[in-house]
């Protein structure tokens, strides 16, 4: 740089650098670090049941459970190592609820969490972790590391230091009905364009139905062709279903981002439309978690067994190729891989229902090498393709599922999650990959055998 | 009173003492926590819960086949140690003898050379997991006090035991006054570090085991 | 007794013929494991000494001390003792008793001062009262004796460390002579332990040799002759292969003991038991407990009769046993649970915001 160029600013200083952004710790609200960790104690402390404890209380520092995650393996960078992920909910465990926390106390063998320490941990928790569940399946002591990450996230929000982009989302969902500006009226619209798009009549709020078809707010904005897929698909198989503008969002913002309230409100929307149109089946969309938030914590939050049966589209499409009702254009001559989403496969044991599909297709399934359990997770589930300030790490990850999917020499790409297929499409468009995930349900669609 | 007579009597006592009653408080002080029903329906056609979790306890004693490239090392290592462990203790006469005392029960025993070998093997993989620990990225981010001092505890028997057979550095009954007391420091230690995964793992591993069976999830 | 005569003259005057003399030098010698021209110069030393005077004092004693001394299927050697030494007092050898005996004793104490040596059988109760040998005190006397001696050595694990009087509950509150010596109860003196329950017939005449030839022998941290009771029975145990390999008899009849396997597990104190018994063995080379298929009881060292059961292994706890250990498991039990609801309820005030 000349003289008469150069700035007179030090650019190379840390709040002014382009080219190392300062690592940012985001707050909400205005508390005082104080609140802030009384807050965070307070709701750690809801979160120290059985289950959690001994888990916590039998980490041996082993180090396998960084060998299992995508981002310690892709970055080599060892605070990525999971179960320190949650070395402050840990901490707090030992000194406030666990078998010698007296002595932990009294003696201080454990210092006290500080609100400059959560800060710290803030990209820890949200930023690297998509609680894939992998390193839970890894870890010798069976720890289910990812569980306690998710449980380490209810005091982060409540001490308000979630990423600031998945608490506006969150925060959106909750206030408006939909993460991505898709509220009551703009579902109904959408339908209404997908239903004439297709040529075909997609009932909305019907009084009783069978089955309650949702969607979630990344289909509705970006891939809403799945809409009418599922509706294709209800017609084919001549069951009475129905879509609500009371509970429609099967995405839940509340658990990516902690806030166990919201959680409870974005459930509670959902079951309670399928109460009300009695219906026997609540179907949840081509998405992660929405299967973990209903399926597997739908009864915890209304507190009582729930009156219907929820599945996954892909495992209800299973059930209904292996009972003969789904008939399937065979002969789709194409070589396929599968990614297995991770809160719907691993963590959600809807397993072989993709598999049992595919092979109704036709397609030549190439398995990954790592599939089912032992996927590598795309990067961008639990929240983390929100998280602007990830997007370097989850790129390191997914050149990892570039070349797991290269590997098996398929053509193309099926998946069953729609943020993963959203985490996909970016990378695609990041590296010039010649491939993206496409959706198990539009395949299906497209091959529904003329009744 | 003499080093030996000590650690022969009120040191192993009070040891003994120290350690049942840590490790059933540590368990208790555990279990005894809230426990959270399950409401959600459970997945169909698979093994029952409690089965799929008492599967678990075992199936972790081994990576699955996607994670073996990358853990294969400290898990081989691991397993020498362990094994060579359990060896030299539940296999060496004089440690057979004392089991029996407290207990009543015995077994065959397996020679002494054999012995002797396997706890020098023994040693020297501990020091190669300490060598990692000392130097890998991830461990040098995890490890604490009670990673290295759970590693002296279990090292000083192993190496006094040596010192006490082999007559080396001292008069014998010094020496396995000294082997005996540096087990007394482990009884005393073990409910309170990370030597307490000896018990934990089963639970520990049977509670994950539970919930993901219930799931149909990966185990 | 004639007091002027050398030890060489009083040999030769009974007959007893510079050969065996030198033979008897020649075999304590190496039974010390000294160099082989020590025999010799045992020989010219001690025949150109004098008698000197021995008092052999008996306290709380069994008398086995004295059995084993004399006991000897060597006659020739261990007579040749009492001719080497003058053992002018000794109550179940000599041949006088009552007032006419101490009368020897105290005769030889006044004209001999700093030049007799003592030698010490029994444990000495300090209580009052519970032993007396002509209206005095067994301390007193010690005490008496010991004053103008010039060493002391101590026969048996009594003498040296309390023996079977000083094991629990000691109701005399007996004491070996060390500990007399350590509370000032008894002038300190050269002193030697020579330890056994009894000590082995030729270790005593090897230290007493010894003593007379080249002076107080090298000891080790409880005064015991190095050269005797320098190494383990274990470590020269003809059974040792056995222990090395892991052969153990594991009842006193199995066929590990008609074998001749280690007797370790049979409660064997070997590895920690200070003796020659191993090597130099008993009746004259003939044998020893563990060769007789009986674990070492550790004879020779202190508190022997109160470190447990002779038949309980080295590897095993004295401690509470099993009902102990059901109460601090009860107790373990009881405080986890304890702790548990109290971790609930402060959980509780947490969640309510302290």
């Amino acid at each position: 740089m000349s003289a008469d160029t150069q700035s007179t600013i030090d650019l190379k200083l840390p709040g002014l650098s382009v080219e190392k952004p300062e690592v940012r710790y985001d707050q909400q609200g205005d508390m005082s670090d104080e609140e802030r960790l009384s807050q965070a104690m307070r709701n750690f402390a809801k979160d120290f049941g059985y289950v959690a404890a001994v888990h916590m209380d039998s980490c041996v520092h082993c180090g396998m459970c960084a060998e299992a995650c995508h981002f310690y393996v892709t970055t080599g960078d060892p605070k990525y190592t999971p179960i320190w992920k949650i070395e402050p909910f840990k901490q707090a465990y030992k000194r406030e609820a666990g078998p010698f926390a007296f002595f932990y106390r009294l003696l201080n063998f454990k210092p006290a969490v500080s609100a400059d320490q959560l800060r710290q941990w803030q990209e820890l928790i949200y930023d690297s972790c998509t609680v894939c569940g992998r390193c839970s399946l890894i870890c010798p002591m069976g720890i289910d590391i990812a569980g306690l990450v998710s449980q380490a996230r209810h005091a982060m929000f409540k001490a308000g230091l979630v990423p600031h982009e998945l608490h506006a989302v969150a925060e959106r969902a909750e206030t408006e009905g939909s993460p991505l500006g898709a509220t009551p009226k703009v579902f109904a619209e959408r339908v209404e364009w997908q239903g004439d798009e297709n040529d075909m009549e997609i009932p909305v709020d019907k009084e009783q139905a069978d089955v309650l078809l949702t969607m979630s707010s990344i289909e509705i904005m970006k891939y809403p062709e799945a809409i009418a897929a599922s509706a294709k698909v209800m017609d084919h198989l001549g069951l009475s279903y129905t879509f609500s503008t009371e509970g429609y969002e099967a995405t839940n913002f509340g658990l990516l981002s902690g806030n166990s309230d919201w959680q409870r409100d974005m459930s509670m929307k959902l079951i309670n439309a399928a109460i009300k149109c009695k219906a026997k089946y609540l179907v949840l969309p081509e998405c992660g978690h929405a299967y973990t938030a209903l399926r597997w914590s739908g009864a915890t939050i209304y507190g009582k067994p729930l009156p219907f049966k929820v599945r996954h589209i892909s495992e209800f499409l299973a059930e209904q190729v292996t009972n003969g009702k789904l008939k399937l254009k065979g002969g789709l001559n194409k070589s396929v891989t599968f990614h297995d989403p991770c809160q719907v496969v691993r963590r959600g044991g809807a397993i072989e229902g993709p598999r049992t599909v595919l092979k109704a297709l036709g397609v030549d399934l190439h398995e990954m090498k790592e599939n089912r359990g032992t996927n590598w997770c795309c990067g961008g589930g639990g929240g983390v393709v929100t998280i602007h300030r990830a997007d370097p790490i989850r790129y390191k990850a997914f050149e990892l599922k570039m070349r797991q999917v290269e590997d098996t020499g398929a053509e193309m790409l099926v998946t069953s999650c729609s943020n993963c297929r959203q985490t996909f499409d970016d990378g695609q468009a990041h590296f010039n990959w010649d491939k993206t995930a496409q959706s198990m349900l539009e395949l299906v669609a497209e091959n529904l055998q003329e009744t | 009173m003499t080093v030996l007579d000590f650690a022969r009597g009120p040191g192993l006592q009070w040891s003994l003492v120290i350690f049942l009653v840590g490790v059933l408080w540590r368990l208790m002080g555990i279990f005894f926590l809230k426990h959270k029903r399950d409401l959600n329906e459970p997945r169909h056609g698979g093994i029952a819960p409690w089965l799929g979790g008492l599967k678990v306890v075992f199936t972790r004693m081994w990576p699955r086949k996607d994670f073996r490239a990358r853990t294969a090392y400290s898990e081989t290592l691991s397993y020498v140690f362990h094994f060579g462990l359990a060896i030299v203790v539940f296999f060496g006469a004089f440690h057979i003898t004392f089991i029996k005392s407290l207990f009543g029960v015995s077994w065959g025993n397996l020679p002494n050379s054999v012995i002797y070998f396997t706890a020098v093997i023994t040693l020297a993989t501990m020091v190669a997991l300490l060598v990692r620990r000392l130097t890998h990225p991830v461990l040098r981010v995890l490890s604490n006090f009670d990673d290295y001092f759970s590693w002296a505890v279990v090292a000083a028997p192993l190496v006094t035991g040596l010192m006490a057979t082999a007559h080396l550095g001292g008069p014998y009954e010094t020496l396995l006054g000294v082997h005996i007391l540096s087990f007394e420091v482990l009884l005393v230690w073990f409910p309170f570090g990370k030597l307490m995964h000896a018990f934990l793992f089963a639970p520990s591993r049977a509670a994950a085991g539970y919930v993901f069976t219930r799931k149909g999830a990966s185990t | 007794m004639a007091k002027s005569e050398t030890v060489g003259e009083h040999l030769r005057r009974h007959g007893i013929s510079r050969r065996a003399f030198l033979k008897f030098c020649a075999a304590t010698a190496s039974a010390m494991a000294l160099p082989p021209g020590a025999g010799r110069a045992i020989a010219e030393t001690l025949a150109k000494q004098q008698r000197p005077n021995v008092i052999w004092l008996s306290f709380q004693e069994c008398t086995g001390c004295t059995e084993s001394l004399t006991r000897s299927y060597a006659p020739t050697i261990e007579k040749l003792i009492f001719d080497v030494i003058s053992l002018d007092y000794h109550e179940t050898l000599m041949a006088a008793s009552g007032e006419a005996a101490e009368a020897a004793r105290e005769a030889i104490i006044k004209d001999n001062p700093g030049k007799y040596v003592v030698m010490i059988d029994g444990s000495v109760p300090v209580e009052g009262g519970y032993a007396t040998i002509g209206g005095k005190s067994m301390l007193d006397i010690c005490k008496h004796t010991v004053e103008n001696a010039a060493a002391v050595v101590c026969v048996g694990t009594c003498s040296s460390f309390g023996g079977i009087p000083y094991a629990n509950p000691n109701p005399t509150g007996a004491k070996s002579i060390s500990m007399l010596m350590d509370e000032g109860r008894v002038p300190r003196k050269p002193l030697i332990n020579v330890s056994g329950c009894p000590p082995i017939p030729v270790v005593i005449t090897g230290v007493v040799v010894h003593y007379l030839s080249y002076g107080v022998p090298e000891l080790d941290h409880v005064g015991r002759p190095k050269a005797f009771f320098g190494q383990t029975i274990h470590d020269r145990c003809y059974r040792r292969p056995f222990y090395d390999q892991g052969k153990f008899a594991k009842t006193f009849d199995d066929e590990g003991a008609r074998n001749g396997w280690c007797l370790f597990e049979l409660g064997c104190k070997g590895p920690t038991t200070y003796n020659a018994c191993a090597t130099t063995k008993w009746n004259d080379g003939t044998s020893f407990p563990i060769e007789s298929g009986h674990g070492c009881l550790g004879c020779s060292e202190p508190n022997f009769w109160d470190k447990g059961s002779f038949y309980a292994p080295l590897a095993t706890t004295e401690s509470g046993g099993l009902y102990g250990l059901g109460a601090a498991a009860a107790a373990g039990v009881a405080v986890g649970v304890g702790a548990a609801v109290v971790s609930r309820n402060h959980q509780k005030k947490l969640q309510e915001g302290k």
